[in-house]
């Protein structure tokens, strides 16, 4: 029960994220409970591939694996909305931002600079190279995630909007 | 009798050439709809399948060229007689998924039969005349996003009032900046700033179990996630210029929001360890 109303909520707040960064790129007033549906699924997607029985799923393959639903669905969703597939993946993904990592990027890049010791640099070069690597794996499967869906799918990606 | 002919001939044009421009007008319409439609973030390849879509309805066959900054249309008549080239410098608009949704519309509706050329035109001219979304809504929903978005990486409630105060702040400011039309990327490293050292108030006062969380989420309303999807999308469509430009825009101003963090982060003087 509990698990469930963990995935419930993961997806809400996706949702809610979806709808606020959308409207920072002005979409159509009908594509915004498009994007919070497709940001709900896609999150609610990467947290059953992380959090699971079987053992949790790598980050980079659920993110890839979650936003290729992200892609598959807004390839489906864009000609009933009538707007251009892209308009839904861009607020779909953001919720799946690896911002921890990203933020310890540039933790251990400031710890880096300010240490001078061999061993405590290593250290915290580990560390920088580490977050920053997966931070940029993991944002790229997504962006290629979400984008194959729209290359595989030209005719019904194009013909959004007619 | 000749003469009246020639007259009738110039005053009532054959059926449908009305509808159709000469390769000047086409090329002028399209390079300002192209520059548009590139302005308000769309991808090279939705660029050119809409300018192809509206320059086969008319007879003639666009080759364009889309560079960062500019694009290039040179329009030619079926027979390949006439030509007329244009290069435009793109219109700074802003991400616009609602101008782009409307452009791409009209395009459908061109190609489709449904607008005539002069039509176009003039719904054309409406589109770019549509204003953005109300920015006080904007400036909410962002926050409320962002507020969100720490409570999807663990964050608690302390953590979600936080980043809602420092996201509150910082949105206001990059839309105050932005309107005053300061340098996007002084911009973005202000607003990183300033909410990077409300974001840290977590550490500062000791408020909630997840002060990491809140400074770390301060700042991601400021990710240009669109210009890196479309740097994929880009590449992935052999545009390799663009995508590496549309890249490098997002790259920059990445590390200037991650600047701002990083003075931030000095400035409160958070220890880690």
């Amino acid at each position: 029960m509990t698990y469930l109303f963990n995935i419930l909520q993961d997806g809400f707040f996706a949702a809610i994220a979806a709808i606020g960064f959308a409207s920072i790129s002005n979409p159509p007033r009908q594509a915004y409970k498009y994007c919070a549906l497709i940001a709900a699924i896609g999150h609610a997607t990467r947290y059953v591939l992380t959090h699971n029985a079987w053992g949790g799923m790598n980050l980079i393959g659920a993110s890839f694996i979650a936003s290729l639903a992200i892609g598959l669905l807004t390839v489906f969703f864009a000609p009933r909305a009538k707007c251009p597939a892209e308009t839904f993946s861009f607020p779909a993904l953001l919720p799946m931002i690896p911002g921890m990592y990203a933020y310890r990027t540039v933790e251990a890049l400031l710890l880096c600079l300010t240490h001078q010791e061999e061993a405590a640099f290593n250290h915290y070069f580990y560390l920088l190279a580490y977050n920053g690597l997966t931070c940029m794996f993991i944002v790229l499967s997504m962006v290629v995630g979400a984008t194959v869906p729209i290359f595989l799918f030209k005719n019904t990606s194009f013909k959004a909007t007619r | 009798m000749t003469t009246t002919t020639k007259n009738n001939e110039l005053n009532t044009p054959p059926a449908g050439a009305a509808e159709m421009p000469s390769p000047k007008e086409a090329c002028i319409f399209l390079s300002d709809y192209a520059s548009w439609l590139l302005g308000c973030g769309a991808t090279c390849i939705r660029i050119e399948k809409n300018v192809r879509r509206m320059a086969g309805r008319w007879n003639m066959e666009p080759e364009m060229t889309i560079l960062p900054s500019h694009i290039h249309i040179t329009v030619w008549n079926r027979d390949r007689s006439h030509s007329y080239s244009n290069n435009v410098r793109l219109h700074h608009t802003g991400i616009s998924f609602d101008i782009n949704t409307r452009l791409s519309k009209l395009s459908w509706a061109v190609a489709d039969g449904k607008t005539s050329f002069a039509e176009a035109r003039r719904e054309f001219e409406e589109i770019v005349r549509v204003r953005p979304a109300n920015p006080w809504m904007v400036w909410l929903l962002a926050s409320l996003a962002n507020m969100s978005f720490c409570r999807l990486f663990g964050g608690d409630f302390a953590a979600m009032l936080i980043v809602l105060c420092g996201t509150l702040a910082g949105y206001k400011l990059k839309q105050v900046m932005l309107e005053d039309g300061r340098d996007v990327r002084f911009t973005f490293f202000c607003c990183a700033f300033f909410s990077s050292v409300i974001g840290a108030a977590g550490y500062v006062f000791h408020w909630g179990d997840t002060p990491e969380i809140a400074l770390a989420t301060s700042v991601l309303y400021l990710i240009p996630g669109i210009p890196y999807i479309n740097s994929v999308s880009d590449l992935l469509d052999g545009h390799y210029i663009c995508s590496f430009s549309r890249f490098m825009n997002a790259a920059v101003l990445t590390a200037c929001l991650s600047a701002g963090l990083c003075g931030g982060l000095l400035l409160m003087n958070i220890q880690w360890l």
